[in-house]
Parts: C-alpha cells; sequence; structure tokens
C-alpha cells in the first residue's frame, strides 16, 4: 500500500522542496544549534539560528522523521527571522499544527520541535 | 505504479469475464446446494474450479476446501488441528516470522492452554531443520510454516520440514499465500498434511480461498464455524460461486503461465537492484536466502520509513509489511531476522506481477533513488550514522 497518512498540500510541497533544510554554512558569526530527539532510534529534529544584532536573521533544519515534521521545521524556520531567541523558550506551534493539518497522533513530532526552540532559548540565556 | 503484488494483485481480465458469467440471470448465480437445475449449473461450475486447483496443486478435489482467504485458511487449519488432536497433546511449533493471521492463532491457543514453541529463522531467514528436530516432543501435535514470506520471498524447505514431522506423526501445516500460482507446487510429492492459500495473491478475486487437507489417516481438523453442512462439513456457508469460479480461472492460467510469469519477475527484480543496489548503506533483506523471485526487500540507512513512502509516490511499495503499514510499527520480521528497529522501519517491499512494465521499473529506480538521497540530504548526522 501507499502511505497510510494523508498529507495536504503544504506538507507535500515542503516535504518535496523544503526552503531551509541544512547548515548555515558561515553566513553568520554568531549561531547557536539544538538538537531534540524522540528516543534512540527516534525521531529527530536540529535547528541552527544565525543570529544579527540579538534578532535571528536566518533559521536551518535537519530532520529525520516522518513528512508532517520536516514540513513543520521548515514552516518554523521561515518564520523565525526577525524574533529575539529568548522569545523562542514559550513558542507555542498549534497554528503550524493547524495550517499542516497534523493528526493529533503525530502530535509529539512538533514537540519535538518546540523543545528544539525552547533549548535554543535556554542556550542564549546561559551565555 | 503498482509495485505492491505481493499484497494484492489485479484480477486477470478472463478472470474477470468468468465470474462476471455467474453474477445475472442465464449464469450460474443459484445457489449450488439446491438440487434444481440452476443450482446443479452452479455446483458443476464449483466442480470445475475445484478441479482446476487440484490440478495446480496435484491433489485430488475432495481434499480442497473453500474459504473466504488465508487468513480464514491459516485458522481453519490451525485451531482446527491443534483442536482435533488437543487429546493427543498440546504441543505446537512455528515460526515468529510467519504472517499474523499464523501468529496470531498461536498467541490465542497460547491463552488456551497449549504450549507453543518459537523457532527463529537463520539470519538469512530461513528455518535450520535441526533446529525444528530439536524442537519437537511426544507431545508435538502441529507445525506451521509458510512456503514464501511475504514480506522478503525467502523460501522455507517445506519439502524436508513436512517430511520431519511426517516421521513423527505430526500435522504439517504451510501457509502458501505467496507461492500458489507463482511456484511450481506437487502436493503428490510433498507430505505436507494442510496448505492455505488465496486467489488474490495470482490474479484471482479477493475473498476466496482454500484449505488443503490431505486425505490420510490422522490428518483431521474440527470446524472453527457452525452451520450448513457444505465443504465437508468443515466449513459452512453457502459457496460464493462468482469467486469459486475466479480462482479457479485463475489457477488454470497460473498453471499454464506459472513459468512466464516467474521469469519476467525475475527480469523486473533483478532491473531494479541493479538500479539502486550502487546506493550506499542498502541492506538486501534475504540476499542470502533462496527467495521468491517477485519480491525484493531493501532497507536504507539513514531514512525513515514514512517519508520514504511519500517519496516513492506516485510508485505503489509497500512498507515493511502491508498489515504492518497500518499499525506503523517497524517489521517484526526483518526484527527477527536480526535488523534493528532503523533497518526495519526503513525496509521498502517493491514486488513485481505479470503486468509490471519495465517504465514502472525504471520509474521506481528513479523515485527510490531520489527520496533516499533527499531524505539523507535532510538528515542530521546522528542520523546518517546509523
Amino acid at each position: 500500500m501507499t502511505a497510510p497518512v494523508s498529507y495536504n498540500a503544504r506538507v507535500r510541497q515542503r516535504f518535496a522542496e523544503p526552503q531551509h533544510a541544512g547548515d548555515l554554512e558561515g553566513r553568520f558569526d554568531d549561531t547557536l544549534t539544538a538538537c531534540a530527539s524522540a528516543s534512540d532510534q527516534g525521531a529527530r529534529v536540529q535547528l541552527t539560528v544565525g543570529l544579527e544584532d540579538g534578532l535571528i536573521g536566518a533559521a536551518t533544519f535537519r530532520a529525520w522523521g516522518c513528512p508532517h515534521l520536516i514540513a513543520a521545521a521548515d514552516l518554523v524556520c521561515e518564520r523565525l527571522p526577525g524574533k529575539s531567541v529568548q522569545s523562542l523558550e514559550n513558542v507555542d506551534l498549534a497554528h503550524i499544527t493547524e495550517q499542516l493539518c497534523i493528526p493529533v497522533e503525530k502530535a509529539g513530532r512538533i514537540l519535538l520541535i518546540e523543545d528544539a526552540l525552547a533549548m535554543l532559548g535556554a542556550q542564549d540565556s546561559n551565555r | 505504479m503498482y509495485l505492491d503484488f505481493a499484497a494484492t494483485t489485479p484480477v486477470d481480465a478472463r478472470v474477470s469475464e468468468a465470474m462476471q458469467d455467474c453474477l445475472t440471470a442465464g449464469g450460474a448465480f443459484a445457489n449450488p446446494a439446491s438440487i434444481h437445475k440452476a443450482g446443479q449449473r452452479s455446483r458443476r461450475a464449483v466442480d470445475t474450479a475445484r478441479r482446476q486447483l487440484a490440478e495446480l496443486l496435484a491433489v485430488d478435489p475432495r481434499c480442497l476446501i473453500w474459504t473466504s482467504g488465508a487468513t480464514e485458511s491459516n485458522n481453519l487449519a490451525i485451531l482446527g488441528a491443534a483442536q482435533f488432536r488437543a487429546h493427543r497433546g498440546k504441543h505446537l511449533v512455528t515460526m515468529p516470522t510467519e504472517h499474523k493471521a499464523v501468529t496470531e492463532c498461536f498467541r490465542y491457543l497460547e491463552k488456551t492452554g497449549f504450549e507453543v514453541s518459537w523457532l527463529r529463522p537463520d539470519a538469512n531467514g530461513v528455518l535450520d531443520p535441526a533446529r525444528l528436530q530439536a524442537s519437537l516432543r511426544d507431545d508435538t501435535q502441529l507445525v506451521s510454516v509458510m512456503h514464501v514470506n511475504n514480506e522478503t520471498g525467502v523460501i522455507q524447505d517445506i519439502a524436508e520440514i513436512a517430511a520431519i514431522c511426517r516421521s513423527r506423526d505430526i500435522l504439517m501445516h504451510t501457509d502458501a499465500a505467496q507461492s500458489v500460482g507463482k511456484l511450481p507446487l506437487n502436493l503428490a510429492a510433498l507430505p505436507v498434511d494442510l496448505l492455505s492459500l488465496t486467489a488474490h495473491k495470482f490474479y484471482g478475486p479477493q475473498g476466496i480461498g482454500a484449505l488443503y487437507l490431505a486425505d490420510r489417516p490422522g490428518a483431521r481438523i474440527l470446524p472453527i464455524m457452525h452451520g450448513g453442512g457444505q465443504e465437508r462439513r468443515l466449513r459452512p456457508g453457502t459457496l460464493a460461486v462468482h469467486q469459486i469460479v475466479g480462482l479457479g480461472v485463475a489457477a488454470e492460467i497460473a498453471a499454464r503461465e506459472m513459468g512466464d510469469d516467474a521469469r519476467h519477475v525475475a527480469a523486473m527484480r533483478d532491473r531494479l537492484w541493479e538500479g539502486i543496489g550502487d546506493l550506499p548503506g542498502l541492506l538486501r533483506n534475504g540476499e542470502d536466502a533462496p527467495t521468491y523471485p517477485g519480491i525484493l526487500n531493501v532497507s536504507a540507512a539513514g531514512v525513515e520509513g514514512e517519508s520514504l513512502m511519500l517519496g516513492m509516490e506516485p510508485v505503489c511499495v509497500a512498507s515493511g509489511s502491508a498489515c504492518n503499514s497500518l499499525s506503523g510499527e517497524s517489521s517484526y520480521v526483518l526484527r527477527a531476522l536480526g535488523r534493528d528497529d532503523l533497518q526495519a522501519q526503513s525496509a521498502i517491499r517493491f514486488s513485481f506481477g505479470r503486468t509490471t512494465t519495465e517504465n514502472d521499473v525504471e520509474r521506481a529506480i528513479d523515485r527510490y533513488r531520489w527520496a533516499v538521497s533527499h531524505l539523507r540530504a535532510l538528515a542530521p548526522a546522528a542520523r546518517l550514522a546509523s
């Protein structure tokens, strides 16, 4: 059978052609990276932000997981520029879940992104 | 782009045509248990189908019991045999790599007082006959080992397994859902007592199958359903004539075209592997064992299974096992072969059939290469290393 889960057009687009995948590769002098994982062999997401004048200039991701996780990570990275890192500690991704029609049984995957964002915020606070 | 023939096959047009003739007035639509003329016409159609299947398997037609498919056949064989012989002993033997239609029967029997030995295969998926020999006891009543594994295509040596069982008067059952109509099966020369099959794996319709029950002393089962006296009182219910006719025609075609089919699917499988086998980090599951040539099962390091399935679209393939695709669990069959969770969840089963074209295979190669490369490019380093 084909994939048992249905994906909306936004998920399919971001899965096939993510715009924010990869690394920042020297574009910023100041970067932070955080990685959250479900378990040793579970889904994993890594977020990297580049900082300019205390604000996020760009964000990228790497992910190992389902199409919803990849699409959500890409969408989150699109929305981070212009925000402060401290504000990431309390991000609510409900609107991302809604836009990508992420099924409730996959809520845990999205929490991974929230965890990674919170880790970025905590890293900045500890500097 | 359909490369999931191990899950189900399309109905052959010749089969469909024969079935249509049974559905409407003027055809063999009547109840074959009725003694009137219309009923007897249906009875003859059922008898013809029974003969067609019997010729494919080289058995006496009277040894065939119609069922709704391999799951029911497995239930009838395993539960029926275990219960018939329960007064003689309650030890049973099977493998964890069987289809769930078999393993769940044994798990049910375990809950009702039977003892089951679960024999693990070697790393290549094959059961060592010496391991089977060592597991048998004086109170062993039934051994069930599938012929062709539905996920890996690995072929078990059922001739040797059946011979071991027969020498100790133990019933031997095989789930042959993936081999009937695809590999030669001469039951006249095989001491198998019970064999399950289903039509939809060899271009017949879904919803119809059969159980072969050997005609020999000791090879007896109890019914698991109760009702009318159909099918030697072992499987009650009005016979589905159009389905049975479809199975019969599919069997007749398979008997004639099996060799061509096997050569065709082998060529398709070989081309697919040739097209993807150079990708780093691939594992061909069942590689070191004799396998049915219509199945190719491949795991890919650093790739997540659900994303790989989406990346494969529009090519229809199975993730691990068709049945497991709904559960989201990684394949228990591959884990039993020693694959870890990451390897098992990334497995894709390509399966080929009579209507597979070279274009289908080339498209599958393109999609697989793209999906694996794409997902590896997205993955964090920690996952690429695993």
